[in-house]
């Protein structure tokens, strides 16, 4: 059988035994397994590649920023976040809808998850939105939509999977996604503003009432600067900023701010243990079947595709990968989509000659619009099930939100230094550039 | 110990290996939180001028084996990453037979991963890991043990199912612990 076919045969097994509810590492590694007894790798080999996947210090960030986001939530500590969003934007029109954006940017810079933000967000201000009279679709819609944020700002978990697997600097790739996340939020804002509900009117909190909440919020507010503090000036590998953040919010935070909690923390631990396998499983089986896909040449032949038809455009390549990937993240997870087209990616970021860290970020923004389309927008259908609205309505209040998403990933596209100029100025080397031998600034190549 | 015991879909559990699951809830929690002491420990130990390697491989460690103990725990609360929720929109003999395969099509990887996972363990027993040399099968082990733990619940869920039904107002899609 040749190679296509069996290619063949791993997708339509993945997606449609997916579909058929078979969890996605199991229906991946069915997949895999059936391509494995066409070809002559042995069995043995690929559910190895279940081990070495996984194997991976650089993926070791990810719980520590999914334990940051569990410890917040659990500890109640995002309430404070929310109040500070509510003195800063919520007299505006469409306020709650305002403070959900605003909220969704403090809490990216926390955590890495969408999930987490999503049910932040669903729970505490999705009532107070009831009660004002927004409908629960554009509320669903919202809160999923804003909590993509988390992928963009960092820390970002899409950034360190897409890091780890692509050998692309976590670091840019964080920096990077900052301006894209400030694109989408302050989208969602403007829209929010001009075509949202109304809502109710508040009052402007006054210059008291901000110094309140900035205070309480202070502390909660130190962990993105100990997180890109730490990465920036060299003290700490991405992994190590996530425990330092986690550290901090055990020794410091909650004993400060919610004392009464610190007995919970070991279910906060084991919590966050469940939280990160799931995942993990995903990408270990993502693994197996990337290795089978580059077994097969799969990514020379579909690099071939693209390059027959964008030549060694860049802005061709870019933008047909990100058809590809809203294609993608329309059916698949976000974790496993990355390291299934992560050879794919690399062929075609060398064939266009485009900086790593600006494809990492427009592929990472086009996979976070994916958290909201149908039929597969986890976030979006965890909003609605939260918000108690069906899928289908808040899919149709999200279609006008898309724009934002549509306008941030074609800015990332056409003007690379959106994406470039923060990692550039505050972390050159991730980007490509080098000292100047004659000991003044750097030099970095033409972007 | 009830508490670590997940109480959504009652009716596919049997209440005998509720005591294996608080067991994997709590190893969840220690994986996780030893490998968060070993890095920990990895950035002092480097600060302070006097690295422990070993360390490192601590930590990776604790972390495959919280992702494969993780995996198991996972698969006997149904809370891993699902595509869609068709499967739930459906009821009777549809929904049994699509229940009935998908946790078929589990139990056939799980089984792959037990008997593929131990002749790569058997293997791994001569390979070892600088600088400790320590013998990588220790760190492979789990991913057969893993496979067998998911064939388990498999069945179990299997059987029950038959027998109760698998329909439940519970949520397929949203891990609890993301609440």
């Amino acid at each position: 059988m040749n190679n296509g076919a069996i290619i063949l045969i791993m997708a339509v097994l993945f997606v449609g035994l997916g579909y058929l509810g078979v969890p996605v590492a199991f229906s991946i590694m069915a997949g895999v397994l059936v391509a494995t007894a066409l070809t002559k790798v042995s069995f043995a080999s690929i559910v190895g590649q279940l081990f070495h996947g996984v194997d991976a210090e650089a993926l070791l960030a990810v719980p520590f920023f999914l334990l940051v986001g569990e410890l917040m939530t659990s500890a109640q500590v995002t309430f404070r976040m929310i109040a500070l969003a509510q003195t800063l934007v919520g007299h505006l029109r469409g306020g709650l809808a305002q403070v959900v954006t605003v909220f969704s940017m403090f809490f990216a810079g926390i955590s890495g998850s969408s999930t987490a933000d999503v049910a932040v967000l669903a729970r505490t201000i999705g009532p107070e939105m009831d009660r004002e009279g927004y409908d629960r679709a554009f509320t669903a819609a919202l809160i999923a939509s804003a909590s993509t944020i988390a992928n963009l700002i960092p820390p970002s978990i899409m950034a360190v999977v897409y890091g780890a697997t692509g050998n692309v600097s976590i670091g840019g790739l964080f920096l990077g996604g900052v301006v894209p996340g400030l694109l989408v939020g302050f989208g969602l804002m403007i829209y929010s503003f001009f075509f949202g509900p109304v809502g109710l009117a508040h009052r402007r909190a006054t210059l008291c009432q901000f110094a309140d909440a900035a205070k309480a919020s202070a502390l909660p507010l130190m962990i993105p600067i100990i997180i890109m503090g730490g990465i920036l000036t060299g003290w700490f590998t991405p992994t190590e900023a996530g425990l330092m953040a986690v550290a901090y919010i055990v020794f410091v935070l909650i004993p400060l701010v919610n004392r009464r909690h610190i007995r919970n923390l070991a279910r906060d631990f084991a919590n966050a243990g469940l939280l990160y396998s799931i995942p993990m499983s995903a990408v270990a089986a993502a693994s197996a079947f990337g290795w089978m896909l580059a077994y097969l040449r799969g990514p020379d032949v579909v690099a071939g595709w693209i390059a027959d038809f964008a030549g060694p455009d860049p802005l061709v390549i870019m933008f047909l990968l990100v058809v590809l990937f809203v294609i993608v993240g329309d059916f698949i997870d976000a974790v496993p989509a990355i390291i299934i087209f992560m050879p794919i990616i690399n062929a075609l970021t060398d064939l266009g000659q485009i900086n790593p860290v600006h494809m990492g970020v427009v592929i990472i923004v086009t996979l976070a619009f994916g958290l909201i389309t149908p039929p597969y927008g986890l976030s979006l259908l965890m909003a609605s099930k939260f918000v108690g609205v069906g899928f289908l309505p808040s899919v149709v209040r999200s279609l006008p939100l898309y724009v934002v998403f549509f306008a941030t990933i074609a800015f990332c596209i056409f003007f690379p230094d959106v994406v470039l100029w923060l990692p550039k100025w505050l972390l050159p080397e991730s980007v490509g550039c080098f000292k100047n031998p004659s000991g003044t600034g750097y030099i970095c190549p033409s972007l | 110990m009830s508490s670590f015991v997940s109480p959504r879909e009652r009716h596919l559990k049997w209440r005998a290996l509720d005591g294996l699951e608080a067991v994997l809830y709590v190893a969840c929690g220690i994986c996780i939180i030893a490998f968060s002491l070993s890095v920990l420990l990895d950035v002092v130990t480097r600060e302070i001028g006097r690295p422990w390697l070993w360390l490192q491989q601590l930590t990776t460690g604790a972390f495959t084996y919280g992702v494969f103990v993780g995996m198991a725990l996972a698969a006997r609360r149904n809370e891993h990453m699902y595509l869609t929720e068709i499967v739930r929109a459906m009821e009777g003999g549809k929904r049994r037979a699509v229940e009935v395969m998908a946790r078929l099509v589990v139990l056939a990887v799980a089984i792959c991963i037990v008997v593929f996972g131990w002749q790569n363990f058997l293997l791994d027993m001569g390979s070892f890991r600088m600088p400790s040399l320590i013998p990588l099968g220790y760190y492979t082990i789990v991913v057969p043990i893993s496979g067998g733990l998911i064939a388990l619940f498999q069945i179990e869920q299997l059987v029950n199912g038959l027998r109760n039904g698998f329909a439940d107002g519970d949520d397929h899609l949203v891990p609890e612990g993301a609440l």
